[in-house]
């Protein structure tokens, strides 16, 4: 049978840029080559600055996930200038780094990805929605619809407690190394708990039934978007006087067990990528490479691909037992919205009112840094060669590099073109619509995506686990 | 309202939810297009080259919130952000309503363009057969649209993104297009600046603009004049630490040469700004930001040269202190 090619392009509603070339053969993706489009170079621009600078450099890499480019820089600092972080400095951290958290996963649902499954108010920015496969009665639709605009304020309020403590997002300032530059007042934190009700009461009673709702009636997507069984998470939230806590664990979830993750395994590769190698440690963008289709990089773990994000945290903390599918991403970013308010109440509680719970030391104990954490998408490494407080090399391994790896030639899919492969499409108008939902359940962020990593040259094989 | 004093609330109102700026606007906007019968602002929002942090930042919009902008305000005829339609039915949108709006539309961009490599480093859209780069998405509608505003640092003078050694060639919207571009800088922009110039647009048209580009209103005075921490300068009483709660100054701030009304304004619903949390303001409004502010903990003589040798580093359009 002859196949068909279509190019789903631009894929809206996420942060950045991306195109999907799908190949259908009888109402059936036999191929999709998710590429990203976008490229900046930020690895290059990092070198030869100040690294005391990587803070704030780095949080613009990413408008949506800002906050945690500077929670891994600042985790990166600390370790090269051997600092020792006080019990306030990690509460206010992390409840600087939940409030970002709340504010992404408010506005994926909401903005990006609600208007898959609800019909919207036929005015921009909602003109020309495909009304194909909308499944709710008018009554659900319309109070859902309806939430999307309460969300607008629910994740506002969620970067307002952001800033309070932040001074500003995104690119937050005080959330550096050493600690938190701003101090909890007293003040601070009630006006913080106030707002915190507010977004808890939204997630508890719009977020959770709404999503609940909407697996109810699009429950075949708990049969869709399927991936193998393997993820990757680098833990999130730390504490201790070296970060060396963390609050949910890290690990390898593959073949039905748990390892602790080894960053020497991790292994990337430019095959369908547009870059160029050009040296044994070196690489330079190609725009224009035969065969390639993406900035993103493949990247694998001891030569196996890895899904990374709420879903695998839920997992591989033991919160979820579902599957691997469109859905249960969907599902499992919820249910970390609801513990994320829970655990940042408890953080604010604990949060002693004092001084600014900053100490930072100016002499460097190392020359090549590594400094692992889980963003909102997922798992995110900061690695730094450093000589005389400049920066040689600074690499980069973002979530959507891990789950939008391209086709590495060496047999298989990322999880994003795994998950889309096999899909069936019943009608080519409904080809967008059901592509769509799979594809933005990873939460894509193109801008993110776009960097690359040279192991070898950047990153010594530290046990950091 | 007329114009003096929609320029006066846009100076004036300040701090708190009460005293907000949008809240203060919309209904002023609301109130005018019933009068003048005159329909919302046509917008087409052209992503590029950036973080996607102004979209984020024009999503924090307080008092009214979003909803409101969108149903009030603008009709946001395209934007990869927020638009309900996708892949081949968003671009024939694109196609249609920069026809239909075409000499009405006020197109945004956010993000620089890349020029190197005709531009292959962006590329908004792909069909089965061509690639739509920035470069040409940016070059075509700018021509047709009554106004073209740059949201960010990267739009209007290449930014993070243009930052050295600038691979990609990136460069503001201003260097792609023979046209008046209306520069709302900001990394990212204050969504105040972002939603009053629009509204300036709306009611009274083109905003004065200062020399580079950027709304008076917002831009006209520099941080170090307004910021709360003045006292402090003048009593050469100097922070040595992050955290402190003297002056910024030999911490890196870039307040005495950076336009911005951060002080007064602040962010996210008017509640805190850098130098209020204890660190310096960084000049992310500036035409040579990050290269002029960086190191960016570093006393502004001793910092490096911004881009092209530093050649606006001197001259960055606010009122020197």
């Amino acid at each position: 049978m002859s196949k068909v090619r279509v190019m789903f392009s631009p894929v809206t509603r996420l942060s950045g840029l991306l195109s999907v070339d799908v190949i259908l053969e009888q109402g059936r993706v036999v191929e999709a080559n998710a590429g990203g489009t976008m490229f900046r170079g930020y690895e290059w621009i990092m070198r030869d600055r100040a690294v005391t600078d990587a803070v704030y450099m780095t949080q613009r890499i990413c408008g949506i996930c800002s906050t945690a480019h500077g929670a891994a820089a600042s985790y990166l600092l600390d370790e090269l200038y051997d600092h020792e972080l006080s019990e306030n400095a990690q509460y206010l951290r992390n409840i600087i780094f939940a409030a970002d958290f709340l504010q992404n996963h408010i506005r994926h649902f909401y903005f990006f990805s609600l208007p898959d499954f609800v019909k919207m108010p036929e005015r921009p920015p909602f003109h020309g929605q495909n009304p194909a496969d909308i499944r709710l009665n008018p009554e659900d639709n319309q109070r859902l619809a309806g939430h999307y605009f309460e969300a607008v304020k629910a994740a506002q309020e969620s970067h307002q407690i952001l800033a309070l403590f932040g001074g500003k997002v995104p690119h937050q300032h005080s959330f550096v190394h050493g600690g938190v530059a701003a101090a909890p007042t007293a003040d601070k934190i009630e006006q913080a708990l106030a707002l915190l009700g507010n977004i808890s009461e939204f997630v508890k009673s719009r977020m959770v039934p709404d999503t609940e709702l909407i697996a109810r009636v699009y429950s075949d997507y708990f049969r869709l978007g399927i991936t193998p069984r393997q993820f990757f998470s680098f833990g999130l939230f730390r504490f201790g006087v070296k970060n060396e806590k963390f609050l949910w664990r890290s690990g390898v979830l593959a073949d039905g067990r748990l390892y602790p993750p080894r960053l020497e395994l991790i292994s990337e590769n430019i095959t369908s990528s547009w870059f160029e190698q050009t040296g044994a440690e070196d690489i330079k963008p190609d725009p224009l490479k035969p065969g390639a289709y993406t900035w993103v990089k493949s990247v694998r773990y001891a030569g196996r691909y890895f899904q990374v994000g709420p879903l695998a945290r839920m997992m591989i903390n033991g919160f979820y037992q579902g599957g691997a599918a469109t859905m249960d991403r969907i599902y499992a970013r919820t249910m970390e919205t609801l513990l994320l308010t829970e655990l940042a109440r408890e953080w604010l509680k604990n949060l002693k009112p004092g001084p600014p719970p900053i100490s930072q030391k100016s002499t460097p104990v190392k020359k090549a840094v590594t400094a692992a954490t889980d963003a909102m998408r997922g798992a995110l490494l900061h690695a730094a060669l450093i000589e005389d407080e400049k920066v040689v090399k600074y690499n980069i391994i973002t979530p959507t590099v891990w789950n939008f790896s391209p086709k590495d030639g060496l047999g298989g899919r990322g999880p994003l073109e795994s998950a889309l492969a096999g899909t069936e499409i019943p009608s080519q108008n409904m080809l967008f619509t059901i592509l769509g939902r799979t594809i933005r359940s990873f939460d894509p962020c193109i801008s993110c995506a776009t960097h690359l990593l040279d192991c070898k040259g950047g990153v010594k094989a530290e046990a950091v686990f | 309202m007329q114009k003096e004093e929609f320029s006066k609330i846009c100076r004036e109102l300040s701090s708190g939810g009460s005293h907000a700026l949008s809240r203060a606007i919309l209904p002023a906007v609301k109130e005018h297009l019933a009068s003048h019968n005159k329909k919302k602002l046509p917008v087409i929002w052209l992503e590029t080259n950036d973080s996607g942090d102004n979209n984020i930042a024009f999503m924090n919009t307080a008092y009214p919130y979003l909803d409101r902008v969108f149903t009030e305000m603008l009709d946001l005829l395209y934007s990869n952000t927020f638009m309900a339609a996708q892949g081949r039915d968003a671009l024939s949108i694109l196609e249609q309503v920069s026809e239909t709006y075409k000499g009405k539309f006020t197109l945004v961009v956010e993000g620089a363009i890349p020029k190197k490599d005709n531009g292959r480093y962006n590329i908004i859209a792909r069909t089965e057969t061509r690639c739509i780069t920035a470069l040409e998405a940016v070059t075509r509608l700018g021509g047709p649209a009554e106004y073209v505003v740059a949201i960010g640092t990267c739009a209007g003078f290449g930014g993070p993104t243009a930052a050295r050694p600038n691979l990609t060639g990136s460069v503001g919207v201003r260097d792609v297009l023979d046209r008046e571009v209306i520069n709302v800088s900001g990394c990212p922009v204050n969504p105040d600046w972002f939603v009053g110039t629009l509204a300036h647009l709306l009611m009274y048209g083109r905003p004065d603009l200062d020399k580079l580009g950027r709304p008076t209103l917002f831009y006209g005075f520099t941080v170090h004049r307004h910021c709360q921490r003045r006292s402090y300068f003048d009593n050469k009483d100097f922070a040595k630490e992050l955290g402190e709660i003297e002056c910024m100054f030999l911490l890196g701030c870039m307040g005495p040469r950076t336009g911005a009304d951060c002080p007064y304004r602040q962010w996210i619903n008017h509640v805190s700004w850098p130098v209020k949390a204890n660190t310096p303001c960084i000049g992310c409004t500036n035409e040579d930001f990050p290269d002029g502010s960086s190191p960016f903990f570093t006393p502004m003589a001793e910092k490096s040269k911004g881009q092209e040798g530093g050649k606006n580093a001197s001259n960055q359009g606010g009122e020197q202190a």
